[in-house]
């Protein structure tokens, strides 16, 4: 016997036909369904769907908060940037004032103690030549009086002593003469 | 499966002795059998009644429910008594129950803090699916007191399509009777909400069409020729629902059904190799679509009333 003539069968016998519908079952559909409906939605549905919304929520929320905090880290991060290169830049123009500071020092050290070195220099050769020059006149002083005195040994025996004097003297000056010359 | 065969061979082995008994309600044919399996009944099968009856402890297979005599509303006879079918209904609305409350106590106060995992975390997953892709797409802005709805009958149909999958289980969605009743909901629910939505005025010119931009006649003969199609589109969504519901879910248990029954029509001819291992490899595989179906039919009927809930909610 086919399936299919046997639903009809059953069907047309009335009798727990795979087509029968049960006015009872119905009932208890509706009664059990509307019942889960009501007992679910109390206390199933809208604590799971709440918790949900509030999860959702909550994310969103910690998404936000973050966005803003890296924002904000990213602005701090770039102050802290500027102001190391703000110090680095005070510390570089520090650095080269020093130099330059120690550089001009320096420079008047030097200057002077190039100056002082000079007037010694020429405090020394003045005193030199002075020196030169009293020795020289006290030479010729000298000069002249031994000339002088030898000549007035010479001369006492036999010339003027006062002429003898003055020919000596101009001999003994131009002696004086080319030794200032030729030092 | 065993749950559906092992009646079979309760029968079946009285069969082969019908001749010396046959009052013991022996000589089902295998037809016979399997309607009995996909038709209400006024009993319960005792898992493994069987194997209990044949070592004593029980001396029946099955449980009579209780009878009420029916009731008399006007044209319409109502017998109360509970049947298979109502008993897993109500199974179903029972295990629906505890595990959406269950799920709700391990996702609400303060296990809210916590991350969702496990079962719970499972559940939310098909809430929240069917929530934005199923509910709040479909059904449009406002959607969000549908939710409930879609949600209780998406659960409540899997739950009942699964447990005719279970040995001993029945399908009561398997059922004509139970399927037109959840599309009478479904329908109840469209047409409130679209009077809801559109008002006194807009809801009627869902039923009774009027165009635009034609003269009165024009008018009113559109209006005499669409209004019963009209009225016939709005019971065709459901009767359409009712139908693909208990179709699928029958016609998948009597495929099963029919690939067992193979092994007893073929035993007689065949070596057993034959006849057993084709028909048990083929009803597994159907098996395990079938579970795919169950699901599959109940995203389906909560898909399309959302759907249908839209259309109407939209309707100009």
């Amino acid at each position: 016997m086919n399936l299919f003539t046997i639903v009809l069968q059953e069907h047309e016998a009335g009798g727990g036909g795979i087509f029968d519908i049960n006015t009872g079952v119905m009932f208890w559909t509706v009664v059990i369904f509307l019942t889960l409906l009501v007992v679910l939605t109390r206390f199933a549905w809208r604590p799971i769907l709440g918790a949900l919304e509030a999860r959702e929520r909550r994310i969103q929320e910690i998404l936000d908060a973050a966005a803003q905090d890296r924002v904000e880290a990213e602005r701090l991060l770039e102050d802290q940037r500027r102001q190391l290169a703000e110090a680095r830049q005070q510390a570089q123009q520090i650095l080269a004032e020093g130099k330059q500071a120690s550089e001009r020092v320096r420079q008047e050290l030097l200057e002077r103690a190039k100056a002082e070195q000079e007037a010694m220099l020429a405090r020394a050769r003045q005193e030199l030549t002075q020196e030169k020059e009293r020795a020289l006149e006290a030479l010729r002083r000298e000069a002249v009086d031994l000339s002088l005195a030898a000549a007035s040994k010479l001369v006492e025996r036999r010339l003027n002593a006062e002429e003898d004097r003055r020919l000596v003297r101009s001999f003994l000056e131009r002696v004086g003469t080319e030794a200032g010359e030729q030092p | 499966m065993i749950g559906r065969l092992w009646p079979w061979l309760q029968a079946a082995e009285p069969q082969a002795e019908a001749a010396a008994a046959p009052a013991e309600g022996g000589g089902l044919t295998l037809g016979e059998m399997i309607m009995h399996h996909v038709t209400d009944s006024r009993e319960l099968e005792i898992p493994f009644g069987g194997a209990l009856r044949r070592i004593g402890l029980i001396d029946r297979t099955a449980i009579e429910l209780p009878r009420f005599d029916p009731i008399q509303l006007g044209p319409v006879t109502l017998d109360l008594s509970p049947t298979k079918h109502v008993v897993f209904l109500f199974l179903a609305a029972i295990l629906v129950a505890v595990v959406m409350i269950w799920t709700a106590r391990k996702t609400h106060g303060k296990a809210a803090e916590r991350a969702p995992k496990g079962v719970a975390n499972l559940i939310e997953a098909f809430v929240i699916y069917l929530r934005d892709e199923v509910a709040l797409r479909n059904i449009g802005h406002g959607g969000e007191r549908y939710v409930p709805y879609v949600l209780t009958l998406f659960f409540f149909i899997l739950f009942a399509n699964l447990l005719g999958l279970l040995p001993w289980g029945a399908t009561a969605t398997g059922n004509i009777a139970v399927t037109a009743t959840l599309a009478f909901l479904s329908l109840v629910l469209i047409e409130v909400s679209g009077f809801r939505t559109l008002g006194p005025r807009g809801y009627l010119r869902t039923i009774v069409f009027v165009p635009e931009g034609m003269p009165w006649y024009g008018k009113a003969l559109m209006a005499a020729i669409m209004t019963p199609v009209e009225l016939l589109g709005k019971v065709a969504k459901p009767f359409a629902l009712a139908v693909r519901l208990f179709a699928n879910m029958t016609a998948g248990h009597l495929v099963v059904l029919a690939l067992v029954g193979l092994i007893f029509v073929a035993a007689p001819v065949a070596s057993w190799i034959l006849p057993v291992i084709a028909p048990v490899v083929m009803a597994v595989a159907i098996m395990v679509l079938e579970l795919f179906v169950a699901l599959l039919q109940a995203f389906i009927f909560a898909m399309l009333t959302s759907v249908f809930i839209g259309l109407i909610r939209h309707a100009h």
